[in-house]
């Protein structure tokens, strides 16, 4: 029999949404402390360059300022600015403030002062003589071997190539009716979060340090200062309460959070840095630009029969994630769609001078999956079918290998593309270019995806749970993962609530305090409701069993006979107990709390999407105007479906953007960005956005999440891109394969469609 | 040299010594505690310090404290009611509540009140008229399909 889902699936209150609302939500820059110094900190203009002087008497003796630290004051160490490796790839090449800036925005010194205007001041006042370097921004320029080497790597590269083959990708191509190969490319757009990186730290005389910080990894953020600082992991707390969004960004760690926590040992005094908007453009992540070079062999029967390729990053002056997501990319494109297993592709990162690459939601698919699911519509249209049919003949589903080695075990990605082709009538809106005039065109395309949950294989995952019931009946669940506005503590008291069966309001969330809390590695890679999740689940179910041992004596039952649901111990379907009186003391002695724990190491899921999208083009001015989107999402099943939707729409929100307005532009002699600000930095806002139908199929629970419940974080991002540039491509009738789709590029692609026709 | 300043904030008057060059925001946040008023860029690109002053929505970091003297001042921490029986939620409070229209929650505050700012003027707008009037405040985590629709829902009144 199955149970009736009561609270999962629908959308309550969350747990947290008063606080926001109310504005009561504490976020890092909210919490000040008497005594509190503000940290600033000195910045490269040069975008290469090394320092031959540093002069910082003149700060020092600036009235009201309490310290200052350069380069050489700081521990030599390098770290690799993220803790947590894919593919067991860490490059350790970033300093706590360095001596050799190798992006505009680089950090060389730092002070602490009374107030952020004399820190301000006092900046000015640190004299700095450069040597300057010269300046890379282009990977071309980057693996020349006569190349600056910005880390002494041969050419520029940050770690050997990563290689993924298969099977005998020249057989493939002798057997291909048709060969493809063209490039392909995305641009700079950066996550732009609207709370600015912030970190308050606070060194007491137990000689404890503890940190308010925006970060989406606590346990990472502690363990990573515990290492750098030497001070023993008891005696470092991260306090995370709320935070303005991250995006993948707030993964790494930032010389602020160093500099706060130096700050703060040094003066023995509480110590706030704050990002300004213009510092968190320059300072902290971009997108990884990529080029993609893809060939793919193809019969007449539409089959594919071999894939090749090369991805190559620019993870600019540091190398972040530019493993991790290059690795991601590479492999991502051994699936998707089926080339009868022969593959073999090859992903590098290169380091450059321009600003740092670091992960962002969609981690290298975004830019692999771009290349594939273009160059899938290119292929449909040289066979001259329908480019809905075409992906549905050859997408990934069951037996088909996923990006990890696994086999998938359904078909949803077909599943997704027949729903919405069927949902956007399709088949009746979808012409081929040819047949369009006039000023404005209208187009119809489709972008797919699919993203997995978690990092398994590449990293061990692992995420713990705690429930506490109380003497009374209700419950305080302690969990590790980390809620960046995704709702996840909502989902998680949800999925406990289910399992356990007993009501919503009768547990609290505890989260975001290291001390507290369980491990988790933190939010990435569309890993909470699935891993976080699960924990919660099952740490619920041993609750429920020791509820269930403890009713069976009092009730004088067999605990087969025995359920729990709506907060009630449940014989043959009737209520005959409450949770409130199983549990309370007895004799005036109040009952202990029962304690369920679980350490929870997971394995992988995929979860999948299709886009739709119909765009207007004005062949005048180049704009582009998306009139609607439908996007179909499978997910496995969902907890809170708010919170699906509100992913969906976000992520489709920032993707729209990186496909047709948003670009990080650098100028091309200094590596300085030209716009760092939201006035110049283009986002879709509420007057740009299209309206979004939103279809989510639950075909392909997977047992590994919570309820089968898989990840959706991601999804959304990834397939929108694809399917805007294919919507264009149809309304003008010129092929686009480069990101961001700005007006210039529409008008360029035109131009050059009537010369080839002259 | 500190200048004092008197102002209605939430309908309670204070009267309290700024520095002359400090914005709105910063004597909301710092000085008088209040920090539901959020900083997202400090040069009026965002919209999340939006507070309405003498009836109108405006950026707080683009409003010198001093300007405020004599003001009317409306933030976020005004909107709820406390009463005997608990505490009373602004309609477009309840409303961002019902439809989910709070991720991340750093834009909420000035989104509501820009909100509210519209709902004053006209308490029945369409969607077009919300979607206007939020124009300047930036989210990036919703996509604004809910918040549009928080909106629209609190104005309709159901």
């Amino acid at each position: 029999m199955t149970k009736k889902r009561t609270i999962i699936g629908q959308s309550p209150q969350k747990v947290d949404g008063i606080e926001k609302v109310t504005g009561t939500a504490m976020y890092g820059a909210d919490y000040h402390f008497p005594g509190t110094l503000y940290g600033r900190i000195k910045r490269s203009p040069h975008a290469h360059a090394r320092v031959l002087k540093i002069d910082t008497a003149k700060a020092l003796a600036l009235d009201g300022v309490k310290e200052v630290l350069t380069y050489q004051d700081v521990p030599l160490k390098k770290h690799a600015g993220l803790p947590v490796p894919r593919i067991g790839s860490l490059a350790v090449d970033q300093n706590m403030l360095t001596g050799t800036a190798r992006f505009v925005g680089d950090g060389i010194a730092a002070v602490a002062a009374v107030s952020e205007e004399i820190a301000e001041e006092a900046l000015d006042l640190i004299e700095v003589e450069y040597e300057l370097l010269p300046v890379v921004l282009d990977i071309d320029q980057a693996v020349k071997v006569d190349a600056f080497q910005i880390h002494e790597t041969e050419r520029n590269m940050v770690m050997p190539p990563i290689i993924a083959s298969h099977g005998d990708v020249a057989a493939g191509f002798a057997e291909a009716d048709y060969i493809i190969e063209e490039a392909y490319s995305t641009g700079r757009p950066v996550h732009a979060y609207m709370e600015p990186n912030v970190c308050v730290c606070k060194y007491d005389l137990n000689a404890k340090l503890t940190i308010w910080s925006s970060t989406q990894g606590a346990f990472s953020l502690r363990r990573t200062l515990s290492e750098e600082l030497g001070i023993p992991l008891h005696k470092v707390q991260v306090i995370v309460e709320h935070m303005g969004g991250g995006f993948g960004s707030k993964q790494d760690i930032y010389q602020h959070e160093f500099v706060c926590a130096l700050l703060a040992m040094k003066t023995g005094r509480p110590v706030k840095v704050e990002y300004s908007r213009k510092e968190t453009f320059l300072a902290t992540k971009t997108r990884h630009p990529v080029t993609v070079r893809l060939k793919q062999g193809m019969k007449n029967d539409g089959t594919l029969t071999a894939r090749e390729g090369l991805y190559i990053s620019n993870t600019g002056g540091y190398a972040s994630h530019g493993p991790g997501i290059t690795a991601v990319g590479t492999f991502d494109m051994t699936s998707l769609y089926r080339c009868n297993e022969n593959w073999n592709l090859e992903g590098r990162s290169i380091y450059t001078n321009a600003p740092v690459a670091g992960a962002f939601r969609g981690y290298g698919a975004v830019q692999g999956f771009f290349a594939l699911d273009v160059q899938m519509d290119e292929m449909a249209a040289r066979l001259g079918i329908d480019p809905v049919a075409f992906r549905i003949k050859n997408a990934v589903g069951e037996g088909d290998l996923s990006p990890s080695g696994h086999r998938l075990h359904a078909d949803s990605l077909a599943k997704c593309l027949q729903v919405g082709a069927e949902e956007v009538r399709w088949s009746e809106k979808w012409e081929s270019p040819q047949s369009k005039s006039g000023r404005v065109r209208r187009g119809i395309g489709v972008g797919t995806e699919m993203h997995s949950s978690g990092a398994y294989p590449d990293i061990t995952e692992v995420s713990g749970a705690i429930l506490k019931m109380n003497e009374d009946g209700t419950i305080n669940l302690l969990t590790g993962v980390a809620d960046l506005g995704t709702g996840a503590l909502t989902a998680m008291a949800q999925i406990a609530a289910e399992e356990l069966g007993t009501n919503l309001e009768d547990i609290t969330v505890i989260s975001g305090d290291t001390d507290v809390v369980p491990y988790d590695i933190g939010a990435y890679a569309s890993r909470t409701t699935f891993i976080g999740g699960k924990a919660v689940q099952n740490a619920a179910a041993g609750l429920k069993q020791q509820l269930l041992s403890l009713a069976a004596k009092r009730l004088d039952s067999d605990e087969s006979e025995l359920d729990i649901a709506g907060g009630q111990v449940v014989r043959d379907g009737e209520a005959v107990l409450s949770i409130k009186e199983l549990v309370k003391g007895e004799g005036g002695t109040p009952a202990s709390s029962l304690i369920s724990e679980v350490t929870h190491k997971s394995k992988v899921a995929y979860s999948f999407a299709a886009h739709f999208v119909e765009v207007e083009v004005d062949t005048e001015t180049g704009q582009i105007e998306v009139k609607q989107i439908t996007a179909v999402h499978e997910v496995g099943r969902i907890i809170n479906r708010q919170g699906v939707e509100g992913q969906i729409e976000g992520g489709i929100q920032q993707g729209l953007g990186h496909a047709i307005s948003e670009e990080l532009i650098l100028d091309p002699q200094t590596g300085r960005p030209l716009n760092p600000s939201f006035v110049d930095y283009k986002m879709p806002l509420a007057m740009d956005m299209p309206p979004i139908k939103t279809i989510i199929l639950e075909e392909q629970p997977d047992p590994g999440g919570p309820f089968g419940a898989k990840g959706v974080g991601e999804d959304p991002i990834i397939a929108i891109g694809p399917a805007i540039a294919n919507a264009v491509s149809n309304a003008i009738g010129v092929r686009i394969r480069h990101l961001p789709i700005t007006p210039e590029r529409v008008l360029e692609a035109l131009e050059e469609k009537n010369q080839k026709s002259n | 040299m500190k200048k004092l300043i008197t102002m209605s904030l939430n309908g309670e008057t204070h009267e309290i010594a700024i520095l002359p060059y400090r914005s709105l925001l910063d004597v909301l946040r710092q000085d008088l505690g209040l920090t539901g008023t959020k900083k997202g860029c400090d040069v009026g690109d965002c919209g999340a310090c939006t507070v309405i002053m003498n009836g109108k929505a405006v950026n707080a970091c683009l409003v010198l404290g001093v300007e405020a003297n004599g003001a009317q001042i409306e933030t976020i921490e005004g909107l709820a009611e406390i009463t005997a029986n608990g505490y009373k939620l602004h309609p477009l409070q309840e409303s961002f509540l019902e439809y989910g229209a709070a991720q991340c929650g750093f834009c909420t505050p000035g989104m509501i009140m820009a909100a509210k700012s519209l709902l004053d003027e006209n308490p029945h707008p369409t969607e077009a008229e919300v979607r206007f009037a939020i124009a300047g405040n930036i989210c990036r985590c919703t996509g604004f399909s809910k918040i549009v629709e928080a909106i629209v829902h609190a104005g309709n009144g159901e």
